[in-house]
C-alpha cells in the first residue's frame, strides 16, 4: 500500500524537516520520500488544510479492563478509543481481574496486538495481584514483552518493598511507574483538602499524602539508582521535589494529566462525581505549577490516565463512585485548550515517553517505519458523547471547548482516518 | 412569601431573606403549635417520603410530626430491611417511590452531596434531612430560631460551636446559616476534630481552649462526640475527651457569666456534656427539640408549592 502526504506541516525536533511543509510518500508502511512536491502515484492521498503530521502518540497510562472488567472496556475498544485520540503506542495498566502479574498475562495483552491498530504495551504489575506484598514474577515479564512495571492504581506503600523492586529491576535496567499516593494519610479523603472541600462537606485528601511518596520515592531511586516515573503528579510540591532531583542526577522522570491541569477543585462544587479521580483535581494555583513545569521541562510527559467505568459506578452518590475518568480522547485537545504549544504537547506525549521507555523513535525521516499521527492544532470544536468510542463516557469533557483535532494514525502498515 | 431554591439541600444554598422567611413563618406554627387542635390543612394532597439511609431518631420523628401537623400524607422508608439491602442503588429506589407518585422526599444519607446528586437527577423536592458530613440544614435552622426566641436576634450575637466539628454536618450548617445571618462564631475543640482550613473557608475563629470559647460566647451549640468514628486516632479516650473538652458545670461557673447551651442530640452524658449541665435552666436543648417541629413545617411548607394561607 501507498500513501502520499500533501503540504503536511513535519512537528519533529529530532528530525532535519522539523516545521516544514512537505510531501511525505509511504510504501509498504515505509517512508520513502520526503520532499517538497511529490508526483509518485499513491493508492491513498492525504490532503488536508492545516495538516500536521508527527511521529506516533505515546500515552504510558491507560486502563484497557480487559480481562475482568469487559464491560466498561476491553482492549479491543480501547485501542479504538487511543487510535481515534491520536495515539499508535499505548501502556496497558496492570488493574486487571486477575491482575497482569505473570507472563501468561502479559503475552494475553501482547497477543491483541494483531488484531487492533495500535500497539499494546503491557505494564506489568510490580507485586503479586498488585497488593504490595510480595514481588511478582518481572524478570520473566519483562523477557515477555512487559514495556515497565507497575501496581497501577495501588501505588507501593511499603518502603521497604519498593527498595526491593527498583533493586530488582535493575537486572534488565528495567523503569518503574508510581502514581504517588501515600494511602496512610487521610485514607477516606474524597477531594482536594482545602477551602473547598471544607465548605462541600467532603473528606480532603491533602496535597502531602502525594509529595511524601514522591520524596520517599526520590530517596529511594537516589539509594538504589534504579530508574521511577512518577505518573499522575498533582501539586506543585512534588514538582519542586522532582526538580530538584533531576537537578541532583537521579533518574528520575514524571508525567501529568491533563484534567489535572485544566479542572480544579472549584470545578466540584456540584459534586460532578466524573471529577473524582485517583489523586484528586487540586487547587488552581497546583494547576497552574502543572502547566509550567510542561512549559519549563520539568515534566516528562503528558498521560490520559484512562479509566473508564461504568454508568453506575458514577450516576451515584460522590462518596460512592468510583474514581476516574476516560482520557484518551479528549487528551491532544485539552492540553491544546490549555495553551500549551504543540511542539511542547509532541514531545510530551510522543518524543519522551519514546526516550524514557525506549520505543524505536519513529522519527519523520526517510527510510523510517511510518508511525505517524496526524492532526490539526488549531482546530477549535465541542467534544460530544457520539465522538466517543471507549465504552465508557465518564468524562468531564462533555460539552467543553477543546483545541486541537485528530485527523487519524499511520501504523503497522495501515491508514486510520477520521475527517 | 417564596424561598429562592427549588429544594433545601443545605444552607450554603439559601439567602439571607429565605432564612429569615422560614424563620418568620416558623414563629406562625410554633403558634399553631400551642392550640388546641394543632393541625393546619396545608398540605392536604401533598405526599412526603421520609427516606432515612442512616438511624436517626429526633429527626425523622419531628419530620413526621411536621408532616402530619401539615396534614400531608407520609411513607417511612428506613434503610435496613429495605430492598437497599439487596442492593438496589439509590436512584432505583427512589424512582420507584417517585413512580408512586411522591411529591417531596425528606432524606437522610451518611454520602455528604447525596441529595444533591438526588435532586439533578428526579423531579421530587428534596429536603435535606443530613448528608454525610456536610450538612443537616433544618437542625441549623432550629438551632437559630432557638437563639433567635432566646438572644432576640441573630446579628452580632456570639455563638460557640464546641466539640467534634470535622465529622458534623450540624457545625458546617450551623456556620454557613450564622456568617448570612450576621452572627460572630467560634469553633472550639480538639484540633485532630477541626478541620484544617475551616478558618480560611469561613473566617471563623479557632480555639482550642473550650473555657476562652465559652467565656467569648452568648450561646454555646455543644455537639456529639460520634462515637462510631472513634476507630480512627483522634483522641485518645472519651475520660480525657470531658477533662479536656467537656462542658461541665464546674468550668461553667468558672467563666462568670451565664450563657445559653444547646445541644443537638443525642447526647453523649458525661462526655461532651455532663448531666448536671444537660438538664439545668442554662439549657435549652428541649425547647430545641420543639422549635424543630415548627421549623420543619415551616421548610415543608415553603417548599410544597402551596403556598395560599398558612
Amino acid at each position: 500500500m501507498s500513501i502520499l502526504i500533501r503540504k503536511a506541516i513535519i512537528v519533529d525536533p529530532d528530525s532535519p524537516f522539523h516545521r516544514s511543509a512537505k510531501d511525505i510518500f509511504i510504501q509498504d508502511g515505509i517512508i520513502r520520500k520526503i520532499a517538497d512536491e511529490i508526483t509518485d502515484p499513491a493508492d491513498q492521498l492525504i490532503e488536508q488544510e492545516f495538516l500536521h503530521l508527527s511521529p506516533g502518540w505515546v500515552d504510558i497510562f491507560t486502563h484497557c479492563c480487559d480481562p475482568g472488567y469487559e464491560y466498561r472496556e476491553t482492549l479491543e475498544t480501547g485501542a479504538r478509543a487511543a487510535a481515534k485520540g491520536g495515539f499508535t503506542h499505548i501502556f496497558v495498566v496492570p488493574n486487571t481481574r486477575p491482575v497482569v502479574h505473570d507472563k501468561s498475562m502479559v503475552t494475553y495483552i501482547a497477543e491483541k496486538q494483531v488484531s487492533v491498530p495500535v500497539s499494546l504495551h503491557p505494564l506489568g504489575a510490580i507485586t503479586r495481584d498488585a497488593q504490595g506484598k510480595e514481588l511478582a514474577e518481572m524478570y520473566d515479564m519483562y523477557a515477555g514483552g512487559a514495556i515497565a512495571f507497575s501496581d497501577g492504581w495501588n501505588p507501593i506503600q511499603s518502603a521497604g518493598l519498593m527498595i526491593k523492586a527498583l533493586q530488582y529491576i535493575k537486572t534488565f535496567d528495567g523503569i518503574i511507574l508510581q502514581i504517588p499516593d501515600d494511602k496512610s494519610i487521610a485514607p477516606q479523603g474524597l477531594m482536594n483538602e482545602g477551602v473547598i472541600s471544607t465548605r462541600l462537606g467532603l473528606p480532603g485528601k491533602p496535597a502531602m499524602a502525594e509529595e511524601l511518596m514522591v520524596a520517599r520515592d526520590i530517596k529511594l531511586a537516589r539509594y538504589t539508582g534504579s530508574r521511577l516515573h512518577f505518573t499522575g503528579v498533582t501539586t506543585a510540591k512534588s514538582l519542586e521535589y522532582i526538580r530538584r532531583a533531576k537537578a541532583s542526577g537521579i533518574d528520575i522522570t514524571c508525567s501529568v494529566t491533563p484534567q489535572h491541569m485544566y479542572f480544579t477543585d472549584t470545578d466540584l462544587q456540584g459534586y460532578d462525581t466524573n471529577l473524582k479521580t485517583e489523586l484528586p483535581i487540586r487547587g488552581k494555583e497546583d494547576a497552574e505549577a502543572l502547566k509550567n513545569a510542561v512549559l519549563d521541562g520539568t515534566v516528562d510527559c503528558i498521560s490520559s490516565h484512562h479509566h473508564p467505568l461504568a454508568w453506575d459506578q458514577k450516576v451515584c452518590e460522590f462518596e460512592y463512585a468510583k474514581p476516574g475518568m476516560t482520557g484518551l480522547q479528549t487528551l491532544f485537545g485539552a492540553a491544546g485548550a490549555l495553551e500549551i504549544p504543540t511542539e511542547t504537547i509532541i514531545r510530551n506525549i510522543s518524543l519522551n515517553p519514546r526516550k524514557i521507555f525506549r520505543l524505536p523513535a519513529a522519527s519523520i525521516v526517510e527510510g523510517e517505519i511510518a508511525d505517524i499521527t496526524l492532526f490539526q492544532p488549531e482546530t477549535r470544536y465541542s467534544i460530544e458523547q457520539k465522538d466517543l468510542v471507549s465504552k465508557s463516557i465518564n468524562t468531564p469533557f462533555l460539552g467543553k471547548t477543546l483545541t486541537g483535532k485528530v485527523l487519524g494514525i499511520i501504523h503497522k502498515n495501515k491508514i486510520l482516518l477520521q475527517f | 412569601m417564596q424561598l429562592s431554591t427549588k429544594h433545601l439541600l443545605g444552607i450554603r444554598d439559601l439567602s439571607s431573606t429565605d432564612i429569615q422567611t422560614i424563620l418568620d413563618t416558623a414563629t406562625q406554627f410554633k403558634e399553631v403549635l400551642q392550640r388546641p387542635i394543632k393541625k393546619v390543612p396545608s398540605l392536604r394532597d401533598i405526599t412526603i417520603v421520609n427516606l432515612f439511609y442512616e438511624n436517626s431518631t429526633r429527626t425523622r420523628i419531628s419530620f413526621e410530626l411536621a408532616e402530619k401537623r401539615l396534614s400531608a400524607d407520609t411513607i417511612n422508608f428506613t434503610a435496613g430491611g429495605s430492598s437497599v439491602s439487596k442492593g438496589e442503588t439509590l436512584l432505583d429506589t427512589v424512582n420507584n417511590i417517585l413512580s408512586m407518585k411522591v411529591d417531596m422526599v425528606v432524606m437522610r444519607h451518611s454520602a455528604s452531596g447525596a441529595p444533591h446528586f438526588l435532586a439533578k437527577h428526579i423531579p421530587a423536592v428534596i429536603v435535606n434531612a443530613g448528608d454525610g458530613i456536610n450538612e443537616h440544614p433544618t437542625q441549623a435552622l432550629l438551632d437559630a430560631f432557638s437563639i433567635r426566641e432566646k438572644l432576640g436576634g441573630l446579628e452580632g450575637k456570639r455563638v460557640a460551636i464546641i466539640g467534634d466539628i470535622m465529622h458534623s454536618r450540624v457545625a458546617l450548617s450551623n456556620i454557613y446559616l450564622l456568617k448570612k445571618m450576621g452572627a460572630e462564631i467560634t469553633v472550639a475543640g480538639p484540633p485532630t476534630l477541626i478541620p484544617k482550613y475551616l478558618q480560611d473557608a469561613f473566617d471563623v475563629r479557632v480555639e482550642y481552649d473550650v473555657k476562652k470559647a465559652l467565656a467569648w460566647c452568648d450561646i454555646a451549640n455543644v455537639l456529639r462526640i460520634q462515637l462510631e468514628r472513634q476507630n480512627q486516632v483522634l483522641f485518645s479516650s472519651l475520660r480525657e475527651y470531658n477533662q479536656a473538652f467537656g462542658i461541665t458545670r464546674e468550668l461553667l461557673e468558672s467563666i462568670g457569666k451565664e450563657i445559653y447551651i444547646m445541644h443537638p442530640g443525642p447526647i453523649n452524658r458525661g462526655v461532651e456534656l455532663d448531666s448536671d449541665v444537660a438538664d439545668s435552666g442554662q439549657s435549652i436543648i428541649l425547647e430545641q427539640v420543639e422549635n424543630g417541629v415548627a421549623v420543619r413545617m415551616a421548610v415543608l411548607y415553603l417548599l410544597s408549592g402551596k403556598r395560599e394561607s398558612a
